[in-house]
């Protein structure tokens, strides 16, 4: 237990391994949440392009039945997380999963907090 | 510069109209000042645009073959024209050295000597093209460090400062510079196809056998070098150079070096030999090619691997074709 809380809290640090890089890179995200839906979207952008030709294989009137089940069980044993539908389009600074705005990739809240501050660019309180 | 002359002589000479009661010789001095002015001031005209006709041949033709030819018939021109002002300009000078108070053949001494000054400048300027000047200014810079060697010979030898040998090495070191100087601005021209002999050769050499000692020394050197930005620009000078900022103008085909030409995006039926000529498979590469065709942000390499794959997965399951 207390190996397992360790190893936790070595992995809340997520340190880069200074490959090539001159200084020591390390980055925290929000929470543990934040960090699962990056780990998905890099499965999903490394598989992205078989899951595209078995589905275009799956999604077919030309070919052979037998053929379209055999990629059916392809896809299916294929890493659950690089599927694009698990992947959440949290907010960047708070990981928020509800009320993102897609085009800023922030959360409703944080939006605001930002736009009254003015440090949005040409982001204007409504009025007419 | 003439025309400074002659105007700062006018006003001393019009300061003395007032005082003076003589007519005759200053209603000469203003006609032959106010002729002086008028031709020297279309004289300058003439000189300026043969020096940049000159100037202008000397740099069409590098060596100034041509040039020499040229400009020497401008210089006996200009020389013509000049010669029959000179007496003129003497007895200009000689009028307003009489009407100075002081010491006349002082005033008309130092007068032609400045006209002489001129004349000699003018005359360096028709004759040299690119070269002369070149020349001349070669031979400014180093005549520009002597009067502060020599000020600075004279400051030590008056406070005799001596070096650690116990010698004066301050001459020297002048002299070797200027030495230095005159034969690498004497050898500048023969420089051009001597360049980069040897150099190629001696890091082909050493790229070779990097130790690891090596690598560590080139790490710390650019560790070392690598100070800390000091302001806005430089920062996003460092992040452009580390790929984190964009390029402005901002290029939109950056990474993207498609050197394949349209017909090897559309034409894509001679990949298709490894499939077999009828059957549903055929279709269906058909319909794969035909998407490809349409398709402008694949470059042709990964179509090329998108149907490779293809081909690749049906031979895979050759067997289960086989029994249907």
């Amino acid at each position: 237990m207390a190996a397992a809380a360790l190893c936790w809290a070595l992995r809340a640090a997520r340190q880069v391994l200074p490959s090539a890089c001159p200084r020591q890179v390390r980055s925290y995200y929000v929470d543990w949440r934040m960090l699962r839906d990056v780990k998905r979207r890099k499965m999903a952008y490394e598989h992205a392009d078989e899951r595209l030709r078995i589905n275009a294989i799956r999604k077919n009137s030309i070919l052979p039945r037998e053929l379209q089940e055999v990629a059916d069980k392809e896809i299916a044993a294929l890493p659950r997380d690089s599927c694009p539908g698990r992947i959440r389009n949290r907010c960047v600074l708070t990981s928020r999963p509800r009320g993102v705005k897609r085009r800023w990739r922030l959360s409703r809240i944080v939006f605001r907090h930002f736009a009254d501050h003015a440090q949005m660019s040409g982001v204007q309180r409504a009025m007419w | 510069k003439d025309k400074s002359a002659a105007s700062k002589d006018s006003t001393p000479e019009t300061s003395k109209r007032q005082e003076d009661g003589a007519e005759t010789p200053k209603q000469q001095l203003l006609d032959i000042i106010g002729n002086m002015k008028v031709e020297v001031s279309y004289r300058k005209k003439l000189q300026q645009l043969k020096a940049s006709e000159s100037k202008k041949q000397a740099l069409n033709k590098l060596e100034g073959l041509d040039s020499e030819g040229s400009v020497p018939q401008g210089t006996t021109e200009d020389t013509q024209r000049g010669k029959p002002l000179n007496p003129e300009l003497v007895k200009a000078a000689s009028a307003v050295a009489s009407s100075l108070p002081l010491n006349k053949k002082q005033t008309e001494s130092e007068l032609l000597a400045q006209l002489r000054r001129h004349e000699e400048t003018t005359d360096k300027q028709k004759k040299g093209g690119a070269i002369n000047i070149r020349n001349v200014i070669s031979e400014m810079t180093v005549k520009r460090q002597t009067p502060a060697q020599r000020s600075a010979r004279l400051s030590s030898r008056i406070s005799l400062q001596l070096d650690e040998d116990g010698r004066r090495i301050r001459p020297e070191r002048a002299s070797a510079q200027s030495d230095s100087r005159r034969s690498l601005k004497v050898g500048k021209r023969l420089n051009i196809f001597t360049k980069a002999s040897t150099e190629p050769e001696d890091t082909l050499k050493t790229v070779s056998s990097p130790t690891i000692w090596d690598l560590e020394f080139a790490k710390e050197v650019a560790a070392v070098t690598a100070q800390p930005p000091r302001n806005g620009f430089e920062e996003m000078i460092q992040w452009t150079k580390e790929g984190i900022l964009w390029e402005f103008p901002i290029d939109n085909e950056v990474g993207m070096e498609d050197d394949a030409e349209f017909h090897e995006h559309i034409f894509l039926e001679k990949h298709l030999e490894g499939f077999p000529k009828e059957g549903p498979i055929r279709h269906f590469m058909e319909l794969v090619i035909c998407g490809l065709s349409k398709n402008p942000y694949l470059s042709v390499k990964q179509k090329v691997e998108h149907i490779e794959w293809f081909q690749k997965y049906f031979e895979e399951k050759k067997e289960l074709l086989q029994e249907i």
